[in-house]
């Protein structure tokens, strides 16, 4: 009896330690994504952040908000989402729609905080970042609606993530939507300036 | 945010663990400790309610959006929450040169519930509805043609009060939707469609085109603000350019996605010709023909198709028997109908020097194999150049982009340049069409007298997915100049309106590449005809009066190689000779007379009549409004002929009511496939949600479990 209990209870910690090692590892993962997004901002090529990694940094989103600021990987596959939010659609140079999906339980939490109005940053490779302005944000159903890309405005940003925030389940069919339109862009210096400063208030 | 709710779990829950683990090693357990092990347990219970506590928000946050603005299908619905299966059958009889189709389309309800489907359908682009029936188990309902207005108020009563009924209504001249309320759970109503179409004759050969997908179009405009959480029928909203968008965007789903009962395709077709076939193919399927006499009769080989691409079927005259003219009478209603169709049967054997520009459809509908299919008809159009051509090739999507600043001479370096360029072209973006006509159509090169003396032409070479179309005819008639512009229509489903009446205002003629081992034939055949029209200042005239007033098309465009000149006249008796005359390409001048006396009896003309004569009155809604005048006549035609069109709708409903009035209906839009080859522009949201907060409540209630027996054991057997 008793050895029934203790592997019943060494089982359910080990249900708990795994539940509690999928955010864990979001966080760290963020961390050493730091040092491969600083690289690859050097040297202007994709950068793995480890060797055996197929996703690589693409793009810094600040939420001022919430202060988060997170290191955006390429593709929305299970691989990516689980260390940093995975841009959808994107563009390496400055036309065209961006989509960035996040994890509702780890780095993209934060975005149930965002409200209309809001301001939301995006840094591409070259160091420039983009202002973007929350238009709208809406829940979708995604059995019955689906991103049309073609439709996209060419300076938004969409940032989707799983809802309700605390729900338990994890293929539920409904997302979050935060649809954002591009303000001006910023030139580098100024915005590194402001993002320090920022940066500083934010932690 | 993120840490601190992670705090409280990363710090407690595991020292709790590691607790209750030491405690059972324990051969003997002290009161102190069952203390610690109580205090524990409370907190883990504590835990656990705050975290199953979100579990009931989410539950009473579905339930009130489901109930409020959202239609949210039940979670037991299928994976697009489309519980109604839909399966059509087309079954088509040609006779002559009129194809006749009954095309039956049955919703199947499989959830618990009573449902409302909505499905938007595209028939061909000259389709001509002209019946409809419901059939609901052994019950047959003949719908009636309304006028539109009155024909929704009826089905909204209907509905309402819980009797079967069934609308179709026209939202484009090739695009229908069909709604259909109260279908019991667990039971199929079949709505049956009458509609016919004149078969496409040129070159020898006939071809017939039944769509069964659309390819999902292209809303341009700004969108209007109106409540943009409103859920409705499409994906797309309601914008300036294409107020109607939410009508005409089916959403569109991979075949995996509706399973292997629904959007299946039987077809079946009869031909009779009047004259010996010899061949019939298909380029979209693989076809069995059975020869029965004059008869073929032609199905494809597997017995139900998926409907993600169109059904082309081709049929040509034995060697010899080609017609090169035939007249087709039918009496209805006291008045005499007549359908003359002729074929010049000349050869312009003229070239003159020629720009040709080449507009490339980049955008995203476009991604996939139809991108591919443009690249090669436009690599082969390149070939046919002489070095006395100037040319220009222009690309557009969101933007417009043409090659070089004006046309250039077909030098070997520029074509070179040229076919880099297309062989780059990638399909993204939107579908800007407007800018693109722009372009081509005004770019007039600098060149002066020599520039006045080439043949202008714009090759278009698109899939058509736009919502706009009618605007975009008004630019061709408007920009067209001294040019002419040619359509061909690229992908599994493209828009064949699009490029039928594209090429009619601008004064050329159209064609269609279906499979990438497909394209030299059509297209070959396009540029043959491009290089000069065989007949032109066209006059048809009668017998028994100057100027046919009734004869539709009123005005006949410039005939091209093998086509033929076809019109329909109501109030004319099969007597008399039909005297056509044109003018050749070197100037001189070309008459036929046909005999009307030996007209073979037709089906259908009087229908085909006032389809031609609807279609001309709605020509004018081109430069604006449709006056009310031209708007009364249609529908007066509509009802007169028991026809389909814009302002008139089949309505077909039960007299008494099945559904009682308080069980609830849910609203079911029935998706479109995705055409075959294409990539969309579709995207699916991204599954974004961890196992993490399952994992974590599993993981307390389990310690909890784990300690609640622990303790409960030292209780009972201390």
């Amino acid at each position: 009896m008793n050895r029934l209990i203790l592997l019943l209870a060494t089982t359910f910690a080990t249900v708990l330690a795994v539940g509690l090692w999928i955010p864990f590892k979001a966080m760290v993962a963020q961390e050493l994504l730091e040092l491969a997004w600083a690289e690859s901002q050097a040297r202007q090529q994709e950068t793995r952040p480890w060797p055996w990694a197929d996703t690589w940094p693409v793009a810094r989103l600040m939420v001022p908000e919430t202060g988060q600021s997170l290191i955006v990987l390429d593709g929305a596959h299970g691989e990516s989402l689980a260390f940093g939010p995975g841009q959808v659609v994107g563009n390496d140079g400055r036309a065209g729609p961006v989509v960035i999906a996040g994890h509702r339980d780890t780095h993209f939490r934060g975005l149930q905080h965002l409200e209309t109005g809001s301001r939301v940053k995006l840094q591409d490779r070259d160091g420039d970042w983009r202002s973007f302005r929350v238009d709208r944000i809406r829940v979708v159903d995604s059995r019955h609606e689906q991103i049309n890309t073609a439709q996209l405005p060419r300076d938004s940003l969409l940032l989707v993530t799983c809802y309700p925030f605390d729900g338990l389940e994890n293929n539920g069919p409904l997302r979050y939507v935060v649809e954002a339109t591009a303000e001006s862009l910023v030139t580098a210096n100024k915005a590194d300036n402001a993002l320090a400063r920022e940066a500083v208030a934010g932690t | 945010m993120l840490l601190t709710n992670l705090g409280p779990y990363s710090s407690t829950a595991p020292n709790g663990g590691r607790q209750i683990a030491g405690s059972m090693t324990g051969s003997k357990i002290s009161p102190r400790l069952r203390r610690w092990l109580e205090g524990i347990s409370l907190w883990l219970a504590v835990l656990l309610f705050l975290f199953v506590h979100p579990v009931y928000a989410e539950a009473s946050e579905t339930g009130r959006e489901g109930a409020g603005e959202f239609h949210f299908v039940d979670d037991a619905g299928q994976r697009l929450g489309s519980a109604t299966l839909l399966n059509t059958d087309y079954n088509v009889t040609v006779s002559g040169l009129i194809a006749d189709t009954r095309l039956r389309q049955s919703f199947r309800n499989t959830s618990q519930q009573w449902r409302e489907g909505v499905f938007v359908f595209p028939l061909p682009e000259n389709a001509n509805v002209y019946g409809m029936t419901m059939t609901a188990g052994e019950r047959v309902i003949v719908g009636e043609i309304h006028e539109k207005q009155e024909a929704k108020r009826q089905y909204a009563k209907a509905k309402e009060e819980g009797r079967k009924v069934a609308r179709v209504d026209q939202q484009r001249p090739n695009l229908f939707t069909t709604r259909m309320a109260n279908i019991p759970p667990g039971e199929t109503i079949t709505v049956e469609l009458n509609y016919q179409q004149a078969v496409r004759y040129q070159s020898g050969e006939f071809e017939l085109r039944l769509p069964t997908t659309l390819t999902p179009r292209y809303m341009p405009g700004q969108a209007l603000d109106n409540e943009p959480a409103q859920w409705s029928g499409g994906w797309a909203t309601p914008t300036s350019a294409v107020p109607d968008a939410d009508q005409i965007s089916p959403f569109t789903v991979r075949p995996d996605d509706v399973g292997p009962d629904s959007h299946r395709a039987t077809i079946a077709l009869e031909i009779n010709a009047g004259l010996p076939v010899s061949r019939v193919s298909s380029p979209s399927h693989r076809v069995t023909s059975t020869w029965n006499g004059n008869t073929v009769e032609v199905a494809p080989e597997s017995r139900a198709v998926l409907m993600d691409r169109d059904l082309i079927v081709r049929w040509a005259p034995a060697r010899g028997m080609e017609p090169a003219a035939a007249v087709f009478q039918e009496q209805w209603q006291g008045e005499d109908y007549l359908l003359a169709l002729v074929v010049p049967g000349v050869n312009g054997k003229q070239r003159l020097p020629r720009e040709l520009v080449f507009v490339i459809d980049t955008s995203g509908s476009m991604a996939g194999e139809s991108i591919r299919q443009a690249r090669q008809a436009l690599l082969r159009g390149l070939d046919t150049l002489d070095a006395d051509d100037r040319f220009n090739v222009i690309q557009f999507n969101s933007q417009t982009h043409s090659l070089f600043m004006e046309a250039v001479p077909a030098s070997g370096n520029n074509l070179a340049r040229a076919r880099r360029y297309v062989k780059g072209l990638n399909a993204d973006g939107g579908t800007e069409m407007a800018s693109a006509l722009d372009a081509a159509l005004e770019m007039t090169g600098d060149g002066g007298e020599e520039s006045r003396a080439r043949v202008r032409q714009v090759v278009f070479i698109t899939d058509g997915a736009v919502g706009n179309e009618s605007a975009l005819f008004g630019k061709i008639r408007d920009g067209l100049g001294s040019s002419r512009l040619f359509t061909v229509g690229i992908g599994s489903a493209p828009n064949m309106h699009f490029m039928r009446e594209a090429a009619r205002y601008g004064r050329g003629t159209y064609t269609a590449i279906s499979d990438l081992s497909d394209v030299a034939r059509p297209l070959d055949e396009l540029l043959g005809k491009m290089e000069a029209p065989v007949l032109t200042d066209i006059a048809v005239s009668w017998p028994g009066q100057a100027a046919a007033t009734e004869a539709f098309p009123d005005r006949i465009g410039d005939l091209f190689r093998g086509e033929p000149m076809v019109q329909v006249v109501r109030g004319l008796p099969a007597e008399g000779a039909l005297d056509v005359s044109g003018r050749l390409p070197d100037g001189s001048q070309w008459q036929q007379s046909l005999n009307l006396e030996q007209a073979a009896n037709g089906k259908g003309l009087h229908r085909h009549w006032a389809k031609q004569k609807i279609d001309s009155l709605m020509d004018s809604g081109l430069t604006g409004k449709i006056d009310d005048d031209a708007r009364q006549h249609v529908i007066r035609l509509g009802l007169e002929h028991q026809l389909m069109t814009k302002y008139t709708s089949f309505l077909a409903q039960d007299k008494t009511p099945s559904r009682p009035t308080q069980e609830a209906l849910e609203t079911d839009s029935v998706p479109t496939l995705l055409p075959a080859g294409s990539q969309g522009t579709m995207l699916r949201y991204p599954q974004t949600a961890t196992m993490s907060p399952l994992l974590i409540a599993i993981g307390l209630i389990g310690l909890m479990f784990s300690a609640a027996i622990t303790l409960l054991k030292r209780r009972v057997y201390p």
